[in-house]
């Protein structure tokens, strides 16, 4: 099933919008394991795609494969214009085009919390020490965070540390967002607040795609869901569509166990 | 994640931006305080908890009593001629180091002490030690002296002219018991002393015994303060050589020549604390730290090629050759590497740093086949300009980056010129040996260039052996597998002897030389395997993250992953520098007269202590136990600030 159908029927005006993340039958391996089956989709600039299935269907495989922390066998991925390939500079230049965020934060342990945001920027993007930290505490600020700046990672909870990790990653001023599960390590109560930065995130134009089991982030802030299963894509819609009637079987099975 | 918010120590103690604190506030991390168990109950509890439990406690007891009456009566001896060691001090420490030149041993120990104090008083943050424990030290070590007493033999009785009395059967006649402790009198009264002190400070301030600390430095001051003062009061005796006669007056004080430096010392080293103190109150820490730092890594080389052998340099051939291939090498290096450096020259910056290093490659080859002549400097120059010039693309960009990688570029080929100048000059100081140095200053070189040498060789092997790249895996793991399983003392061996038998026509290296770099070649090869051993510890999610945020490998490996894998090395790499300082005493055996050859060579040989071995053999030891001690606690140190020992 095309995504790019499904796409016209959100609307017209999102069809008509840039393509940021494009793949085109991405095969993925694990020796004889199959992982992902020809999965195509395209994501739209300013767009948020939210990515469920059960544990095993591949997701987290499939958005690890859009910045090369995985890589793929078979099909095309192209992001921004730039095609995934072996070539090392198109891979460092996605990357920094690319923010991620992990499950587990993977904040770096022996620095502190400004030189986890301004490390990359320093390096990467060349700026100055001076401006990188500036940027760091506005981005800070923005997460919420900026009293934590001087303190460790170690000595923050785990939602203020995958908020920093948030930060980290709009540091290098990415054009896309990836989220790898990104509260599922947290405890109940921290949730809310590392989802709120999402969707403030969101709402200023991110373009955003989400690996996540919080139906009701999907509801609220998606503009597309994208069912998987078995490392194949099951059903693409809008959330009215997926949470009101959804049309695939599988579907329809996943969504009441997890409602 | 709730475990990592209860408090884990900051990894930040050690930084330069933290606040001054009171001492009072900086104690050990140490367990929470627990109830006081009475004494009785304890031994109960812990010593003779069932049958089996007590037996075993009274028979180690009586083993250590009957081996400490043993080593008692070993090293207080009268057989024992301690004015072996006494009149050999200097030898054990500088060998035949001439008197007339020994300021300039003064000097370098000044420099060191001084460097020492500055350091201690800008960094060091050595927190306090419960008053109570300090009692705990006075009563043990006053119990300690007062089993000694009365645990060691009664001494002999002696005879009018000094020898001891001997019986039929040809022992040693010895005196009564109550007549030995009289004798004693002097360990009795420094046993009640301690013992009074210590009851005193534990009564004292039982209450709050738990909540007054005494900083470090007070008592590491105290304690130096009073071994030094000691010199112009106890009567050590005054041993030694002059005009080649043997020289033994006991019951006076040692010379003014060894009084007036050590008391120098110990001012300076105050002095430099404080002055370290003042440093750091006045905020300029970012300013001195670097040069205290370089001060550091100067220090071997200042040391021994400025002070100790006071080189000859011939001016002329210094401003004629010396000079000119500096600024030679400092400018036009520096004109490519600027050039390397700029934002746009992409893969060619690469083409043309790979070009450098095959000329350079192809000099040393020119060097052993004997196509051309060529100063041994200006082939190492090459070869370190090709190493910066690949270098060079990860320090591209703005111009104030590309600034400090010229000045690390002049300072660095400086540095080196500097060194190889120096070594190339000859002394003016003249030893009544062939060997310039000997005893423990030359063990003590020889341990230091090799752990500054080979703890950067040990990280790039640790590296290329968890590489990608098949070629560095097999050249690192060959590498390590055969120096790891070839025995230390062969290597050795082969660097002091056959390594100028492999070098062309021309080139030479010093016997000392050589043997440093076999020792760096091996303890790099255990290094390494203790730093791959950090690197697996570090997750796969620390390598993902860095990938994601967009680092390139070097950037990634430098940032991320080697600070980590470092941290979780310390106590295996502390474990490798005890070792390795421990394996210099190996130089005895291929010749050197390094600290324990003097010992056990050079003193049993001198007609006056002809066969006396034990006396040099025991301090010889204490010295090696003194130095590897304080390495280890201060590990343990470094690794309680890192909080290691809470993951």
């Amino acid at each position: 099933m095309s995504i790019n159908d499904a796409t016209a029927a959100v609307s017209e005006e999102l069809a008509a919008r840039q393509d940021m993340i494009v793949c085109r039958g991405v095969d993925k391996y694990y020796g004889d394991f199959q992982a992902l089956k020809g999965v195509t989709a395209t994501v739209k600039e300013r767009e948020v795609v939210v990515v469920l299935g059960p544990s095993g269907s591949g997701k987290s495989t499939w958005i690890r494969c859009i910045n090369r922390l995985e890589v793929h066998q078979g099909g095309d991925i192209v992001v921004d214009g730039v095609e995934l390939t072996n070539d090392l500079r198109n891979i460092e230049r996605i990357r920094s085009e690319v923010g991620m965020v992990f499950q587990q934060f993977n904040l770096f342990p022996h620095l502190s919390v400004l030189d986890n945001i301004t490390l990359a920027p320093i390096w990467v993007r060349r700026k100055a020490k001076a401006e990188a930290e500036e940027q760091a505490m506005a981005l800070l600020e923005r997460v919420g965070i900026p009293e934590q700046a001087a303190k460790y990672p170690g000595q923050l909870s785990g939602g203020q540390q995958q908020r920093v990790a948030i930060a980290r990653a709009l540091a290098m001023e990415p054009r896309v967002m990836l989220f790898d599960e990104p509260t599922s390590a947290l405890d109940p109560e921290m949730i809310k607040e590392v989802l709120d930065v999402m969707k403030e995130l969101a709402q200023s134009g991110m373009t955003m795609m989400v690996v996540t089991h919080e139906m009701g982030f999907a509801r609220e802030v998606a503009d597309r869901l994208i069912f998987m299963e078995g490392g194949e894509i099951v059903e693409v819609g809008t959330p009215e569509h997926f949470f009101n009637n959804p049309t695939e079987d599988r579907t329809k099975l996943f969504l009441s166990q997890i409602l | 994640m709730a475990e990592l918010e209860t408090s884990r120590p900051t990894p930040l103690s050690l930084g330069p931006d933290q606040v001054d604190v009171d001492y009072a506030g900086e104690r050990e991390a140490g367990p929470p305080i627990q109830p006081e168990v009475p004494p009785g109950q304890w031994l109960r509890e812990n010593l003779f908890g069932s049958v089996t439990n007590g037996v075993v406690t009274v028979v180690s007891v009586l083993f250590a009593l009957w081996a400490a009456r043993g080593l008692l009566n070993f090293v207080f001896s009268e057989e024992r001629q301690w004015a072996a060691v006494r009149t050999n001090l200097r030898l054990l420490f500088t060998q035949a180091y001439p008197e007339s030149q020994y300021v300039r041993v003064w000097v370098s120990l000044g420099l060191l002490v001084a460097l020492a104090g500055v350091s201690a008083g800008l960094w060091a943050r050595w927190g306090g030690v419960p008053l109570g424990r300090v009692a705990r030290w006075a009563l043990a070590a006053g119990a300690g002296i007062a089993l000694g007493v009365v645990l060691r033999e009664p001494g002999a009785r002696f005879d009018e002219e000094g020898e001891p009395l001997l019986d039929a059967a040809n022992q040693v006649v010895r005196q009564s018991f109550g007549q030995a402790m009289a004798d004693r009198t002097l360990w009795w009264v420094a046993a009640v002393v301690l013992l009074a002190v210590g009851l005193a400070v534990w009564f004292g301030v039982r209450e709050h015994r738990r909540s007054v600390y005494v900083p470090v430095t007070v008592l590491v001051g105290t304690a130096l303060g009073l071994a030094v003062g000691s010199l112009w009061v106890v009567p050590y005796g005054h041993y030694g050589f002059a005009n080649g006669e043997f020289l033994a007056e006991p019951g006076r004080t040692v010379v003014l020549s060894t009084k007036v430096p050590w008391t120098v010392m110990f001012v300076l080293l105050v002095g430099t604390t404080y002055l370290g103190r003042w440093v750091r109150s006045m905020d300029w820490q970012s300013r001195v730290g670097p040069l205290v730092n370089i001060g550091w890594v100067l220090s071997p080389f200042v040391t021994y090629w400025v002070i100790l052998r006071d080189p000859a340099l011939d001016y002329g051939y210094v401003a004629r050759v010396d000079l000119p291939l500096f600024v030679a090498f400092a400018g036009l290096g520096g004109l490519v590497l600027w050039a390397l450096t700029s934002p746009g020259i992409g893969e060619s910056g690469r083409v043309i740093a790979v070009g450098l290093l095959l000329l350079a490659l192809l000099h040393w080859v020119a060097g052993f086949a004997g196509w051309y002549p060529m100063l041994q400097k200006v082939r190492i120059s090459f070869l370190v300009v090709a190493l910066f010039a690949l270098a060079a693309p990860n320090f591209a960009g703005g111009a104030s980056k590309r600034r400090r990688f010229l000045a690390g570029w002049v300072l660095t080929i400086g540095l080196l010129h500097y060194v190889i100048t120096m070594i190339n000059t000859p002394s003016t100081v003249v030893t009544p040996s062939d060997t310039f140095l000997g005893g423990f200053s030359v063990t003590l070189f020889v341990a230091v260039m090799t752990l500054m040498l080979s703890f950067p060789l040990g990280v790039l092997l640790a590296l290329a052996r968890t590489s990608r790249l098949p070629i560095f895996r097999v050249l690192s793991t060959v590498y390590i597998e055969v120096l790891r399983g070839v025995p230390l003392i062969t290597i050795l061996i082969f660097f002091s002897v056959m390594v100028n038998l492999f070098l062309p026509g021309g080139m030479s290296m010093a016997e000392l030389a050589a043997v440093v770099v076999g020792f760096t070649l091996f303890s790099a090869a255990y290094l390494a395997e203790n730093v791959r051993g950090g690197l697996q510890a570090v997750g796969r999610g620390q390598y993902e993250a860095a990938d994601a945020v967009g680092l390139t490998n070097v950037q990634r490996t430098a940032f991320v992953v080697l600070p980590q894998a470092l941290r979780v090395s310390i106590p295996p790499l502390v474990g490798q520098t005890i070792a390795t300082f421990k394996e210099t005493s190996l130089l005895a055996i291929i010749g050197i007269f390094d600290f324990l050859r003097i010992a056990n060579s050079v003193i049993p040989s001198q007609t006056e202590f002809l066969g006396v071995k034990r006396e040099g053999l025991l301090v010889v030891s204490a010295v090696y136990w003194i130095f590897s001690f304080t390495m280890s606690k201060y590990s343990q140190r470094i690794e309680r600030r890192l909080g290691l020992g809470e993951r």
